[in-house]
């Protein structure tokens, strides 16, 4: 439990290691592990994508690491709970939501971020909403 | 299309700020902008001079300025010059220098007044007077040269006017007017322009060539579209 609320690291890691099946001669076997994007594999990511791409979520461990030191584990436990709930609130299937309960938690209600400016879903897009902020862990 | 500008100001001891910026913003040698604003609104007491990449130092700016005011309505209180640091640095730090924004922040609060510069990476200083951009060296051998503790608003205003000037003059990536942003307690008074330094000039001579220059060999008479008549008309669908 100690360890679930320790301040992550900042620092880039190596991206998540794709093991490929290969069959006769070394080839990637398609049929087993799908085709091979060799682009994506050989050209240098951007050196801000990982930290991007988990800043919400390394924010959020960070507060709760903080609040368990400080105050200990109830509270990043009942604030971890309480969001996880929120996050399955929501309509049918298909039906947009707002979302109040979890922007709250995620302390995105009071604020304006780059994500309301640039990118957001056009009212047109058939996606459904809630597969956006989606709770990684 | 980034600026390499400058922008200055001074901290008085009159109770205000004084913010002063160029107005050139460039495109590698190029100058793409001659009368660009540099001095942002952040809130009703804070303003913002941005040097650096025009596009990072607008949008940046813009985004702060939005935190503030929602800010603003939450607390119900006026928005304090910290509070804008704050957010600015925490917000080039999480890009980690990849918006090149360089930015004076100043304005006055209930902890009276206060400068502040913040640099792309999120480092901030607190000081009296600071300068940055293309021009900044310039404009700061004039702050070093003509500070002093306990100006008065006409001194300050004087001083950053001289600091610009200097900047526009001796460098290339600063240039045509200076504007001045002085903020004191209850208003703000923005000088747009303060002065002009570069004027575009006149054209010396005529360069119109007079009717004759070229010598006719022979011509044709082209017959205008309306005198055309329409025989046959149908129209059709694009698949």
């Amino acid at each position: 439990m100690e360890k679930q609320f320790e301040i992550p690291s900042l620092r880039p890691s190596a991206g998540p290691k794709v093991t490929t099946t290969t069959g006769t001669f070394g080839v990637v076997d398609t049929l087993r592990s799908g085709f091979v994007n060799t682009r994506s594999e050989l050209t240098a990511r951007h050196p801000l994508e990982q930290s991007e791409a988990l800043y919400d979520f390394n924010q959020q461990k960070i507060r709760l690491g903080m609040a368990n030191k400080i105050t200990g584990s109830a509270l990043p436990l009942t604030i971890q709970a309480e969001r996880a709930c929120a996050a399955r609130i929501g309509r049918l299937p298909g039906l947009r939501s707002s979302r109040l309960h979890f922007e709250v938690f995620a302390g995105t209600d009071e604020t304006i971020t780059i994500e309301d400016v640039f990118d957001t879903p056009s009212p047109w897009d058939e996606e459904p909403q809630y597969t956006r902020c989606n709770n990684t862990a | 299309n980034s600026t390499k500008n400058q922008s200055s100001g001074i901290n008085a001891e009159y109770g205000g700020v004084v913010l002063g910026a160029d107005t050139r913003a460039t495109g590698g040698s190029i100058v793409c902008d001659l009368n660009c604003e540099k001095i942002h609104y952040i809130a009703d007491n804070v303003y913002c001079c941005g040097a650096g990449t025009a596009a990072d130092t607008e949008f940046t700016t813009k985004m702060i300025s939005s935190k503030m005011e929602l800010l603003k309505l939450r607390t119900g209180r006026e928005g304090r010059v910290i509070s804008a640091l704050r957010m600015l640095k925490q917000y080039l730090f999480r890009y980690q220098g990849h918006i090149s924004a360089a930015l004076v922040l100043g304005g006055v609060d209930v902890n009276g007044p206060a400068l502040y510069t913040v640099y792309p990476h999120g480092s901030t200083d607190k000081l009296p007077y600071v300068t940055m951009g293309s021009g900044s060296l310039a404009a700061m051998s004039v702050f070093e040269d003509g500070f002093k503790m306990g100006m008065n608003e006409e001194e300050a205003k004087n001083l950053v006017f001289h600091a610009i000037r200097a900047g526009i003059v001796n460098d290339l990536g600063s240039g045509s007017n200076v504007d001045i942003t002085v903020i004191r307690k209850g208003n703000v008074e923005v000088f747009r322009p303060y002065q002009v330094v570069c004027k575009k000039s006149e054209r010396a001579g005529d360069y119109t060539f007079p009717v004759g220059t070229t010598v006719v060999t022979s011509s044709t008479e082209m017959v205008p579209f309306s005198a055309l008549t329409v025989t046959d008309e149908e129209v059709m669908e694009i698949s």
